[in-house]
C-alpha cells in the first residue's frame, strides 16, 4: 500500500507555477525528506497533499483515498510551520480535545512526553515559548496516532538542542512503521533523517533517491583559477562557469576531475577549490536538468 | 462535537473580558435605566420589567456575535484548517461553536433577570418566567448564526468594526436601547422590521401579561432563515478557498 501518490501535481498563484507537475509515490512506512530552497514549492505541494488546497491539475491519494477521507478516517496529522493554536486554550485542553476526535489515540501523557512538554500541560499556548510552541504543535500531530505525518520546515523554530531531541522523537515515531514526510531547506537535516530524499526546485522534481545518492548529486565545489581565454564548461564536471574579478569560477560536481583536466590543460594558475552551499548544489542540479 | 463544545467552553471560562461587556455593561445599564428616571419616559415598575428584557437581549446578542465572530481569528491563525485534518467534520466544528456561544448567552441572561428580581423587585408568574427565559436565551438563535456568517464573511480588518455596527445598529434601532415609542416615527417602523425588536418584543409581551405575536415569531423566523443562509454561504466559501483556511 502507498501512503502518498501525487499524480501530475500542479499549482499556480496566478501566473507564478508554484508546483509543475509533480509525480511522487510514497510507500508506507517510508521517512521522506523535501529538500528545497523557499519559493521551490514544498509548501504548496504540502498543502495539496493534505487536501487544503485544490490541485489545479492532477490527482492526491492518500492510502488510496482522497486526502479528506484519509483525514476523517483519522490517517493524517500535520504540523505546520505557524500558527494552528486555539488561543487562550491551555496545552492540555489542546491535547485532550484531539485525543477525543482520533479514533485510536495514544494517552494525552504520552503526547506530552514524547514532545517534551510534560508539566506544561495547564500553560496557555499565548505564554509558550517559540520552541515549546512548535513541540505542541507536534505533539497534537501525533497525539492521534496518524498512518501518515507530515511536517512543514518543522525544526525551523528550534535551536541545536531542541532539534537534536526533535528528530529522535520523530525517527523514534517512525519507528513504529509509520510513513513520515518534511519538508526542509537544510541538506543535512534531510541526510540526518530520511530514508530518501526528494529535490524540489521552481515546483519541479530534480533529484529523487537515497540520501547518499541525492547528496553525491548535489554536493558541488567551487573551483576557480585565474581567468584564460578558455571555454570552461567542457570540462569534466562543470555544471556552471562564471568570470569574476578575473578569475573563472566554476561549480563542479566532479572537483577532482575537474582540477585533473584543468592541469591537463595547462589552465592550472592560482588554484581555489571551496565547499559550496546549498544554493550551488542546487544551481548544479537545475543545470544537469537541461 | 462535545469534545469541541468542552473546547471552546473552557476558553470561555478563561476570557473574564467578555464578561464585561455582555453581563457587567448591559446590568449597569439596566440599573441606571430603571433607577433615574425619566430616561425611559416609563413608569419606574413598567421600566424595571421592559428593561430587564431589553438589556439581556443586548447582552446575550453582544455574546452571540463577540463569541460566534471569534472564528475570523479561529480562520487567519489556521485553527480551522488544522482542524480540516482531524476526523472532525468541519460541520461539527461550526455547530461547536454555536453551541458554545449559546452556553455564554445563558449568562447575561440568567443576570439581568436576577438583578429585576434582587435588586429591583420585579415580579412575574412562574409561567411567565418559564416562558421569558428560554424566549431571550434560545430565541437569540439567530444572532448565533448571524455571527458565524460574519465570522466567514469578514476579514480580520473588518471583523471588528462590521461586528460592533451590526450590533450597535441592531440594538439601537430594534428598540432594546430606548423603547420604539421613544424613537422617531420612521425609525420605529424600520425597527419593527429587525430581527432584535422581533426577539424582545416576544418577551417584552409575556412580561406585560400577554403571548408572543405570530408577526413576531414570523419575522425572527424570516431572519433565522436568512442569516442561517448567510452562515452557509461563508462557511462553504471557507472550506473552498485558500485565503480563508
Amino acid at each position: 500500500m502507498n501512503a502518498v501518490e501525487l499524480e501530475n501535481l500542479s499549482y499556480a498563484y496566478g501566473n507564478v507555477r508554484a508546483v509543475n507537475d509533480i509525480t511522487l509515490t510514497v510507500p508506507a512506512g517510508e521517512v521522506v525528506a523535501v529538500l528545497g530552497p523557499n519559493g521551490a514549492g514544498k509548501s504548496t505541494t504540502l498543502l495539496m497533499l493534505l487536501g487544503l488546497l485544490p490541485a489545479r491539475t492532477g490527482r492526491v491519494r492518500l492510502f488510496g483515498r482522497t486526502p479528506q477521507a484519509a483525514a476523517a478516517a483519522g490517517q493524517v496529522g500535520a504540523m505546520p510551520q505557524a500558527g494552528g493554536l486555539l488561543p487562550r486554550s491551555t496545552v492540555g485542553d489542546l491535547l485532550t480535545f484531539l485525543h477525543q476526535v482520533y479514533p485510536k489515540p495514544m494517552p494525552v501523557a504520552e503526547a506530552l512526553d514524547l514532545a517534551d512538554l510534560t508539566g506544561l500541560a495547564g500553560r496557555t499556548v499565548e505564554r509558550l515559548s517559540g520552541g515549546q510552541a512548535q513541540r505542541l504543535r507536534f505533539a497534537m500531530a501525533v497525539i492521534g496516532r496518524p498512518d501518515l505525518l507530515v511536517l512543514d520546515e518543522p525544526t525551523a523554530a528550534l535551536d541545536v538542542e531542541a532539534r537534536r531531541a526533535f528528530w529522535t522523537a520523530i525517527r523514534h515515531y517512525a519507528g513504529q512503521g509509520r510513513t513520515v514526510l518534511f519538508s526542509t531547506h537544510y541538506l543535512e537535516e534531510a541526510d540526518a533523517n530520511a530514508d530518501r530524499i526528494v529535490v524540489l526546485d521552481r515546483g519541479r522534481v530534480l533529484a529523487d533517491g537515497t540520501a547518499a545518492e541525492v547528496k553525491r548529486r548535489v554536493t558541488v565545489r567551487t573551483v576557480s583559477v585565474q581567468h584564460q581565454d578558455q571555454d570552461y564548461s567542457v570540462l569534466p564536471g562543470v555544471v556552471a562557469y562564471a568570470v569574476k574579478d578575473g578569475r573563472a569560477v566554476l561549480t563542479s560536481t566532479d572537483s577532482d576531475a575537474t582540477v585533473l583536466a584543468l592541469a591537463e590543460a595547462g589552465l592550472l594558475r592560482d588554484l581555489e577549490v571551496a565547499g559550496a552551499g546549498l544554493e550551488d548544489a542546487y544551481l548544479a542540479l537545475t543545470r544537469l536538468e537541461v | 462535537m462535545r469534545a469541541y463544545v468542552r473546547l471552546e467552553l473552557r476558553r470561555l471560562a478563561r476570557t473574564p473580558g467578555l464578561l464585561i461587556f455582555t453581563v457587567l455593561m448591559p446590568l449597569m445599564s439596566y440599573l441606571l435605566f430603571t433607577n433615574i428616571n425619566t430616561i425611559t419616559g416609563q413608569d419606574k415598575d413598567v421600566a424595571a420589567t421592559y428593561t430587564m428584557v431589553s438589556m439581556a437581549g443586548y447582552g446575550a446578542i453582544g455574546a452571540l456575535l463577540n463569541y460566534a465572530s471569534g472564528l475570523v481569528i479561529d480562520r487567519s491563525i489556521g485553527w480551522l484548517r488544522q482542524l480540516r485534518l482531524t476526523p472532525l467534520p468541519p460541520l461539527k466544528v461550526v455547530l461547536g461553536k454555536g453551541v458554545a456561544a449559546m452556553g455564554a448567552a445563558l449568562l447575561p441572561v440568567v443576570a439581568l433577570c436576577g438583578a429585576a428580581v434582587l435588586i429591583n423587585g420585579v415580579r412575574l408568574d412562574a409561567g411567565q418566567w418559564l416562558a421569558i427565559l428560554p424566549l431571550l436565551w434560545l430565541g437569540a438563535l439567530p444572532f448565533a448564526l448571524l455571527g458565524i456568517a460574519l465570522g466567514y464573511l469578514a476579514t480580520s480588518q473588518t471583523a471588528q468594526p462590521l461586528n460592533l455596527l451590526v450590533y450597535l445598529g441592531l440594538s439601537i434601532l430594534g428598540g432594546l436601547w430606548l423603547p420604539l415609542d421613544a424613537l422617531p416615527s420612521w425609525v420605529a417602523a424600520v425597527g419593527r422590521l429587525l430581527p432584535t425588536h422581533a426577539y424582545a418584543d416576544m418577551s417584552w409581551r409575556v412580561a406585560f401579561g400577554g403571548a408572543p405575536s405570530a408577526s413576531d415569531v414570523l419575522t425572527l423566523a424570516v431572519w433565522l432563515a436568512a442569516f442561517a443562509g448567510l452562515a452557509v454561504l461563508g462557511y462553504r466559501r471557507s472550506v473552498r478557498s485558500i485565503a480563508s483556511l
